[in-house]
């Protein structure tokens, strides 16, 4: 089931992904329009949030959606209007400031970032309502402070855990459905500007709201989700067929001639094997497997001999007294504390240069005027960065565990690996923004202060809350609970992993928009 | 089509600044073009827009054929491209950067490996193929850029100074390379040095401020401007030139230029007819000892000085 339900959500996140490469292959569309179309969603969710939120404040919305007080239409109908005219005024902003881009293919990328924006925020709540659910798995609910109306809703969602895995189908078959109606109001708002009349804008509205409504309608009156898919399904059609006929009478008629697939997989092969060369040869493995092994097996040993070295310095023996005897927990306590910290500056550090170097010297001139596309430029050095940091954590948590299980006992292989697995997330969304950063700087100078920057940040926001456990931060103290070895299961927090995930898509996407756009 | 290289109303702003100005160009297939210009007239600029590393702000440039200013990709297997400042990995050497280059264009091992051999003892570093690039000269790294340009055998090869960071015996062996390459490949480079355009261009390009002023082929070039340049030499026992002939050349209304060095003095004429009546007559009226009178045609540097002015 949780293979199952993996596999939809990384297909949630890969499928818009997926259609802007196939669109792009056929259009010169830029990375850039997909990120303004994600951008729109953010945007409009800014908007919409707090627009639901003071609606419901004023009353005229109820705090349950289905609350017996509220007539079921006008919550969907007010439910509608918010979402289209939110949604839909992003997406006529995003239309107006980019007076460059009025193909319909550049319309329909605007509509796939932002229905893969809005994939990607599924996804990631999908995956934390899974962590939550699974940690009631076997609790008593009726001990739960719940109104039997909750208690009913959570009985019937943790039977998710029951059924077949195919049904971790149905949301993603619901961010297809999604995903093509974002394209077809992506392509009613393109003619409301290509043809200068509001009433295409206005239509798209119309058209978001009536499925938005009719989504929270079937959703208030029947539990069986074939109903609620085949009504969406139902809604959709009349778009599609209309999005088709606009597709073969609008789309540029010659396609845009591209080097086969298999040309373009050999470049970045071929680029992938000179950075790891390059790796190699600039010492920079050495630097991060020395660095990994050596706090591998530093972590356990000084958790080990911290008593023993206190007692050895005079005048310092009754602080030895004060620690308790080391065990395992303190060792890992150790490794989390050290290799994120080393691994984070690393990160940063060797980041920083991969692009704007490469653009500061004049060498990514002279390669990327050969068949080298620029999406396999940037996809190698995050590939062979990637490499090299799952190197390390490789050789640090084999020394670790070796130094860990010597010095203080079994300890469960399978646990470890999971712990390291947590942190090597973690350390690739820094990796990820360093990338990010090393576009946008302009020097490498700029390069490191805008990743480290974007690196704080979301160090920062990680104490939000609601927000926080979800951010990189959630990963690390999911990692640090795993490690304090306890009797008690650990909650996971899928959700976390999820949106490390979405996050890392984000800057490697981000990155390609940006440098796409710049001149060499 | 016969042409190897086609820009149509080609402009590149930046900011205020109109470093390229609706650039219409015809290279024709199998020419050595040469494009000539001062610093700063647009010729780096032309290169990476017809290369694609740059995107135009009008227009539109086709290379073989195929457009390269609408990010076709497929258009980089047709050229080879040196920049100016040819800049590569320190840390290969040139047969590793060559084998990355062949990996890109998709050679076969074997032809890449024999491809390789080639280029490095065409461009004189078969010896210097097992050191790091980060220790080479200059000259070195010009010469492995023209190696990389040449390796998958483009039908259009893009040279930006190809030959400015070069001694005089490497600068004439990469001439005569280039020069055996005609009617095989079409090369478009850019150059200060004019003695080399002279030398092996077949058509030339001036380009002014982003302006194009003129494209002609050289001989028709220089026989447009044919005898207008009367060459006059001294005798050393009459002492240095007088700096009041020369000025009083420059002061004749059908006098273009005069430029003087130790041998003579080069005067370019507006007039020809009124030029060959009073030059001489002038000159022996001043007293000056002359050894030698000739009318001869310009130097192509006289030409693009005269034309760029």
């Amino acid at each position: 089931m949780i293979l199952a339900y993996t596999l939809a959500i990384l297909l949630m996140f890969g499928l818009p992904v997926m259609a802007a490469v196939v669109l792009r292959r056929r259009a010169a569309a830029p990375w850039f329009l997909f990120l303004v179309g994600a951008a729109t969603f953010a945007g409009s969710q800014a908007v919409h949030l707090p627009l639901n939120a003071g609606l419901t404040r004023l009353g005229w919305l109820p705090r349950e959606t289905f609350d017996p007080a509220f007539p079921l239409w006008r919550t969907a109908l007010l439910l509608g209007v918010t979402a289209a005219l939110c949604e839909e005024s992003a997406r006529a902003l995003g239309y107006a400031l980019l007076r460059r881009w009025r193909s319909l293919e550049h319309g329909l990328l605007l509509g796939l970032g932002h229905g893969g924006c809005e994939a990607l925020l599924t996804g990631v709540l999908t995956a934390a309502t899974l962590s939550s659910l699974a940690a009631l798995r076997g609790v008593d609910l009726q001990a739960l402070a719940l109104s039997p109306a909750q208690l009913v809703a959570l009985s019937a969602q943790l039977q998710v855990f029951e059924q077949s895995p195919l049904a971790a189908a149905l949301p993603l078959l619901e961010r297809i459905l999604a995903l093509a109606l974002h394209l077809v109001f992506s392509a009613l708002v393109w003619r409301a500007f290509v043809d200068r009349k509001v009433v295409f804008y206005l239509a798209a509205a119309a058209y978001h709201m009536a499925a938005n409504a009719l989504l929270v309608m079937m959703a208030g009156y029947t539990d069986s989700l074939a109903w609620t898919y085949g009504a969406l399904v139902a809604g959709l059609l009349p778009g599609l067929f209309w999005l088709v006929r606009l597709w073969r009478r609008e789309r540029s008629p010659v396609a845009r001639p591209v080097a086969p697939w298999k040309v373009e997989a050999a470049a970045f092969l071929a680029a992938t094997r000179k950075e790891l060369l390059q790796q190699w040869r600039t010492r920079r493995v050495l630097i991060v497997l020395a660095v990994f092994v050596l706090f591998g097996l530093f972590s356990p040993l000084l958790a080990y001999f911290t008593p023993q070295l206190l007692r050895s310095i005079a005048g310092a023996e009754m602080f030895a007294e004060l620690i308790p005897t080391p065990t395992a927990v303190d060792a890992i306590g150790q490794y989390l504390k050290n290799l994120s910290q080393f691994g984070f500056i690393l990160a940063i550090l060797l980041g920083m240069g991969a692009v704007a170097g490469e653009r500061e010297r004049g060498t990514a001139a002279l390669v990327l005027s050969k068949p080298l596309p620029r999406w396999a430029f940037i996809l190698s050095k995050f590939t062979a960065q990637t490499v090299v940091y799952a190197g390390g954590f490789l050789v640090a948590s084999l020394g670790a565990y070796f130094y860990t299980v010597v010095l203080f006992g079994a300890l469960d292989f399978g646990l470890f690996m999971a712990i390291n697995a947590l942190l090597f997330l973690w350390l690739m969304v820094f990796v990820a923004v360093a990338l990010l950063g090393s576009v946008l700087g302009m020097s490498t100078g700029a390069a490191a202060g805008i990743g480290f920057g974007g690196a704080a940040a979301l160090l920062l926001a990680g104490s939000l809350p609601r927000v926080g456990p979800l951010l990189p931060g959630g990963l690390f103290s999911w990692a640090g609970q795993l490690g304090a070895l306890g009797e008690t299961p650990v909650p996971s927090n899928a959700g976390a992993v999820a949106a490390a995930v979405a996050l890392i898509l984000l800057c490697v996407l981000g990155s390609l928009a940006a440098f796409e756009q710049q001149e060499l | 089509m016969n042409e190897a290289l086609r820009c149509e109303g080609l402009t590149k702003r930046y900011g205020e600044v109109l470093a390229l100005d609706h650039l219409d160009l015809e290279v024709p297939a199998g020419s050595i073009f040469g494009f000539l210009g001062r610093n700063g007239a647009g010729k780096t600029t032309t290169m990476r827009l017809l290369v694609g590393l740059a995107h135009p702000t009008a227009g539109r440039a086709w290379v073989a054929g195929i457009e390269t200013t609408d990010g076709d990709s497929t258009a980089r297997d047709k050229f080879g491209y040196l920049p100016e400042a040819p800049a590569f990995y320190g840390w290969m050497t040139p047969r590793e950067y060559l084998d990355y280059v062949g990996r890109l264009f998709g050679l076969p091992d074997a032809e890449r490996r024999r491809r390789i051999e080639e280029v490095l003892t065409l461009v004189d570093l078969k010896e210097a193929a097992r050191r790091r690039i980060g220790g080479f000269s200059g000259g070195m790294r010009q010469r492995l850029g023209i190696a990389q340009a040449l390796l998958h055998r483009p039908p259009v090869l893009l040279l930006d100074e190809p030959t400015s960071a070069l001694d005089p015996a490497g600068r004439h062996e990469i001439l005569e390379l280039l020069a055996g390459l005609r009617g095989e490949v079409t090369v478009f480079f850019s150059s200060h040095i004019l003695a080399d355009v002279e030398r092996i261009c077949d058509t030339v390009a001036i380009i002014h401020q982003g302006r194009l002023l003129l494209v002609e082929a050289r001989e028709a070039l220089l026989q447009r401007y044919a005898l207008n340049t009367a060459l006059l030499e001294f005798d050393p026992a009459g002492g240095p030139i007088p700096e009041k002939l020369l000025e009083g050349l420059r002061a004749f209304p059908w006098v273009e230029g005069v430029t003087a060095d130790l041998q003579g003095v080069r005067v370019v004429v507006r007039d020809v007819d009124t030029a060959k009546r009073a030059l001489l007559p002038y000159v022996v009226g001043q007293g000056a000892l002359l050894s030698r009178y000739e009318w001869v045609r310009p130097t192509l540097e006289e030409i693009f000085l005269q034309v760029s002015a």
